[in-house]
């Protein structure tokens, strides 16, 4: 209360009052607004989170409560050390989603930066139409592709191995999209330079293209490897033995297992946010950067 | 330029493009036999023999098809390579160039368009991986087509009137959302950055995690009906807790029961989308609403100020700005949401896995779902053949509406 007097009486020194009042009044709603929206945005976080330290009768309890009357963080450690046989551990599939996801994030970035070059610094016959081609091949529906390419894979033998997945997964338009374009609106001085003393495109490639393109880099590693760890239909379908799961699928074999106890299925799926949440948090300007990158095609 | 070593360089240009040839000819063709239409099953995949020998029975007609389109293809590039040739720089450029896009062009040939060529010929067939594929036509088409005449095999046509109806409130609701969230975000204020992470963070996580934490909402006991109650509560109103996910109840038979009529189950048609469906449709607004918006404040920062300071010094109300000033300004990105948000909501499939498997009464099958099943032969026999040609139903189906939305949303808005 005193605050605001203080401010309401400088006002009335320096402005005229009735209209910073009118300023106060909308600027104060609307920070309740943006309040109100990010607790709605986030509750689903926080009220599973809760969840979790539940037992398994107060989860369903109706009306439900708050809070856990005892917090049961031995639930935690009971997924954890959850077994399914077949080598199918909670450990293992955290540790098959981050291998997956840091391996393809890498290679997209590798090969589509080396292709990004190509469109954005050569000059080649056929350049033009391939870049169209990629362009025409983002438009293409992924329902189309899916039942092939997991004939395909089964006539290579590659079902239930990783390389299903890494293999597709090596390189991808969307991320050359988003490297071509920065490559384009990095100036040519620097190259310049370079060629004169007679570099190779290799050499322009590795030792200054690379090093200056590092946030679109960032954002592209970031965005591939969210990408990878959310996977859902292509795990599914691709990979059948316990230990070969990635968090997603061996979630939702868990939903099927723990029918009533949410209490377990909910801290499984708290185990596959947490690690993306942080990197958010982290990295949040890549993050939001790259996805206002994508749109900036349109 | 250089006459004096022209000779040597020509003969050179010549031999390199027939190599080109040659060598395009063969990875096309060899990417083609990796998707060539035989039988799989370990059998038949033992060996590269009897791989071939499947491939010599059944694939004969698809790989004179690819042969000819890769004979086309490597013509028109080995035609670029002796222009190139003989000048150095072009040369290195061009080798420089397709070395660096080799990886992509394989990743693409193989796993986009290679399958893709398969898929369009194993639709016209019946296949199940483990015997050869039986030739029948637009057997496959026509089966999706049945539920027309014959309401029990309707299931394709259901899956699709869920996903029309599922655009249809999705896509709108979602984009005006995207903009107004945006728009708030966009005036000046503190912490800002907060609440932008803060607004983010739903779309962060996997679509798993997000469709399980709302299952477990819309049990009978959970959050979504006691909100309702509480708050309808307060104003004195007896709310029955819904079974979300299992209630059949159709929107607008909802509406023609509470003034007394009734919709037989034979009219499915005329249903509408059923609670169960609508209740994903809030979640799947809830996670990709923070995206859009993303997309919608980058382009709000890309406006020039100095069109808002135009029309304020003109007298114009907030209104007035936003009308003719804001919305014209994004068309360019609402073109791109609505399109990406047809495309998406179209494929729904997670959401249906995890929380319904199609039901209840099928309302909220999707096609992708379906897709899948019939590949799986969860629905019966493997039927690779009959899945396939639904998912170029459905694509064709994505191509139109991205097209005619293009189109509505350049001209609907050109009188600005």
């Amino acid at each position: 209360m005193v605050e605001v007097n203080q401010e309401m009486s400088r006002i009335n020194r320096s402005y005229h009052s009735s209209e910073y009042y009118l300023k106060f009044v909308k600027s104060f709603f609307r920070y309740l607004l943006l309040i109100a929206i990010g607790i709605v945005m986030i509750s689903p976080f926080i009220l599973a989170t809760l969840g979790t330290f539940k037992t398994d009768l107060e989860i369903t309890a109706f009306p439900p409560k708050w809070l856990p009357a005892v917090w049961h963080w031995d639930n935690w450690s009971r997924v954890w050390n959850t077994d399914i046989g077949q080598g199918g551990t909670f450990p293992r599939w955290l540790f098959n989603t981050a291998f997956l996801a840091v391996m393809v994030a890498v290679s997209q970035v590798i090969f589509g930066s080396m292709a990004a070059y190509a469109f954005a610094r050569l000059k080649f016959a056929g350049q033009n139409a391939i870049f169209n081609f990629m362009l025409g091949t983002m438009m293409i529906p992924g329902a189309v592709t899916l039942i092939p390419a997991y004939v395909l894979m089964t006539k290579l033998r590659l079902i239930d191995t990783f390389w299903s997945l890494i293999l597709p997964g090596l390189v991808g338009a969307g991320a050359i999209f988003t490297l071509t374009q920065y490559f384009r609106s990095i100036p040519r001085d620097l190259e310049e330079a370079a060629i004169i003393d007679g570099a190779t495109h290799i050499q322009i490639f590795s030792q200054v293209i690379m090093p200056l393109a590092r946030p679109a880099i960032l954002t592209v590693l970031i965005l591939q490897f969210q990408g990878m760890w959310n996977a859902f239909l292509q795990p599914l379908l691709y990979l059948n033995s316990p230990n070969k799961y990635v968090l997603n699928v061996a979630l939702s074999i868990f939903q099927q297992q723990y029918k009533s106890q949410w209490n377990l299925t909910l801290v499984g799926a708290m185990f596959n946010a947490i690690p993306v949440l942080i990197l958010f948090f982290l990295f949040s300007k890549y993050y939001i950067e790259g996805v206002a990158y994508t749109g900036i095609k349109g | 330029m250089q006459t004096k070593p022209r000779d040597p360089t020509r003969s050179n240009g010549v031999l390199i493009s027939i190599l080109v040839f040659v060598g395009i000819v063969v990875v096309l063709l060899f990417i083609a036999l990796l998707n060539a239409p035989t039988m799989g099953g370990p059998r038949v995949m033992a060996t590269l023999q009897t791989y071939l020998t499947e491939v010599r029975a059944t694939a004969v007609p698809f790989m004179i098809g690819v042969g000819v389109l890769a004979a086309i293809v490597a013509f028109f590039f080995a035609r670029e390579v002796h222009k190139a040739w003989p000048n150095a720089r072009r040369r290195s450029e061009m080798f420089t160039g397709y070395a660096f896009l080799a990886p992509y062009l394989l990743v693409t040939l193989t796993f986009t368009i290679g399958v893709i060529l398969f898929a369009l010929y194993i639709s016209f067939n019946k296949y199940d991986i483990f015997t050869r594929p039986i030739w029948v036509g637009l057997a496959n088409y026509a089966q999706a087509f049945k539920g027309f005449t014959d309401s029990t095999q309707r299931d394709f046509l259901q899956s699709l009137y869920n996903v029309l109806w599922y655009s249809l409130l999705v896509v709108p609701i979602q984009t005006s959302l995207a903009i107004l969230l945006a728009q708030l975000l966009n005036a000046p204020m503190r912490m800002k950055q907060f609440f932008r992470t803060v607004f983010y963070a739903p779309s962060v996580t996997s679509s798993v995690v997000i469709t399980l934490i709302f299952v477990w909402f819309y049990l009978k006991a959970g959050y979504a009906n006691f909100f309702i109650e509480t708050i309808l509560g307060w104003f004195g109103v007896n709310f029955q807790g819904l079974n979300w996910l299992g209630d059949p109840r159709g929107l607008i038979q909802l509406i023609v029961e509470a003034f007394g009529g009734t919709i037989p189950s034979t009219q499915w048609y005329f249903r509408g989308p059923s609670i169960a469906w609508m209740a994903i449709m809030f979640q799947n607004i809830f996670t990709t609403v923070p995206t859009f918006m993303i997309m919608f404040l980058a382009a709000l920062q890309d406006i020039n100020p100095t069109l808002y300071e135009a029309a304020r010094i003109d007298g114009a109300s907030n209104w007035q700005v936003f009308r003719k000033i804001t919305l014209p300004m994004l068309k360019p990105i609402t073109l791109l949401v609505v399109v990406l948000g047809t495309i998406g909501t179209l494929q729904v499939f997670d959401q249906v896995y995890l929380a319904t498997s199609g039901g209840p009464l099928k309302t909220s099958l999707t096609p992708v779902y379906l897709i899948f099943t019939e590949a799986l032969g969860r629905n019966g026999p493997i039927n690779m053949g009959y899945a396939t040609a639904l998912a170029f139903i459905l694509a064709v189906i994505i191509f139109i509406f991205t097209f005619i939305q293009r189109r509505v949303i350049e001209h609907g808005t050109e009188q600005y």
